[in-house]
């Protein structure tokens, strides 16, 4: 077993959270992690308020374990979300794509725990300003919208200037990176990649399948030059935006309207031509489905190991 | 207050050149949201207040406003 203030903070068995992945991480998969003890996070992307209550009221007949709402402010359904989070008083809240403070007071008076994503120090500081119960440090390694900062960076500067715990996200896929978080400051792990081939994840066969099959140098980070870069698997897709993106010949606005849809059409269709599939540095670790436990007991358990050996090279 | 805000500009772009009106936007700037909360916070500190720190700062004026009502 490992206890931190993460797992004390929100009454979990193991510091590992479910990324909340936009068309990807829905109740199934959520309740699925919380029932295998770690934190399940529902993402609520630019999903309707309709669909984010729908979810969370399925989460809560298939757990009785806390489990989060990942929101991401810059839907143009953030208000109405944020709203249905504090009348269905999720446990935790996580947010990305922006500075949720506007929404501190109605979600504390919920009895909501606000973990906000951060990229960089200044983030953090101000989360904790904000009343944040602890951030989720997600370094550039990360699939989805990342930032500058690699987790190897950013997590201990992060750790250095906040005094609420820090949950470290990018890169981790398995025990030794679970071990390495813990050794750079933070007290929890957040896994996206690796929970998105979970068994109870109902994401389509081919982007599972190129999950799997993806190596070390298969993801690509594109759209920096509109100012919100994407991690995601190298496909006919993303090699084109790229080409784009780095032509000047095609406008902001076009390169904009050629990304749109191609999340769902990978997460629901399963497009590999079109569609732009997310993911982590890390894929090349993701081998196998698995179940929702099987992986958490797995990060959990090889952790132990590599924390119980960590001291080997002190003379 | 304007020549403070410029004045953290220049010191942040290390360009003591840098031309800065109210209606210069970050964007402008090439300054993302992360630049604008790290460069909020140095000010704020300068300054001895807390801002309420909001995404609808977009352009020196906004946050000029918001430093001044603090």
């Amino acid at each position: 077993m490992i206890k931190t203030p993460v797992t004390e903070l929100i009454g979990i068995e193991h510091p590992v959270f479910q990324g909340g992945m936009a068309w990807i991480s829905d109740a199934v998969l959520a309740a699925a992690v919380s029932n295998a003890g770690g934190l399940g996070i529902i993402a609520s992307g630019n999903a309707t308020a309709q669909y984010v209550s729908e979810q969370i009221k399925k989460a809560k007949t298939l757990t009785a374990k806390p489990f989060g709402v990942n929101i991401m402010l810059t839907s143009p359904h953030a208000e109405a979300v944020a709203q249905v989070v504090a009348e269905e008083a999720v446990s935790v809240v996580t947010t990305g794509a922006g500075n949720p403070a506007k929404f501190m007071k109605l979600w504390a008076g919920a009895g909501v725990k606000v973990i906000p994503v951060v990229a960089s120090t200044a983030l953090a500081k101000l989360a904790q300003r904000n009343g944040a119960a602890a951030v989720i440090a997600e370094g550039c390694e990360s699939g989805g919208h990342i930032g500058e900062l690699t987790t190897m960076a950013l997590v201990p500067q992060v750790c250095d200037v906040v005094s609420i715990p820090v949950i470290a996200a990018g890169g981790i896929a398995d025990g030794r990176g679970v071990a390495a978080a813990f050794m750079l400051g933070a007290s929890g792990v957040q896994a996206g990649t690796r929970f998105l081939v979970a068994k109870e994840c109902g994401v389509h066969r081919n982007y599972k399948d190129k999950i799997i099959a993806a190596k070390d140098i298969d993801t690509i980070a594109t759209g920096k030059r509109l100012g919100h870069p994407v991690r995601s698997l190298k496909t006919a897709f993303s090699r084109e935006y790229y080409a784009k993106e780095i032509s000047g010949s095609v406008a902001d606005e076009d390169l904009e309207e050629f990304g749109i849809g191609a999340l769902r059409l990978a997460a629901v269709e399963g497009d590999v031509k079109k569609g732009c599939f997310p993911a982590g540095q890390i894929s090349g670790l993701v081998t196998k489905e698995q179940s929702a436990k099987e992986i958490v007991e797995e990060l959990v358990a090889g952790a132990e190991a590599v924390l119980g050996v960590a001291t080997r090279y002190c003379v | 207050m304007l020549e403070t805000i410029t004045k953290a500009l220049r010191d942040y772009k290390d360009d003591q050149e840098l031309a800065v009106t109210e209606q210069t936007t970050f964007e402008e700037l090439e300054l993302d949201s992360l630049d604008v909360v790290e460069l909020a916070m140095k000010l704020e500190e300068e300054l001895s207040v807390t801002i309420e720190m909001s995404d609808d700062i977009k352009s020196v004026g906004d946050l000029l406003r918001v430093l001044q009502a603090a």
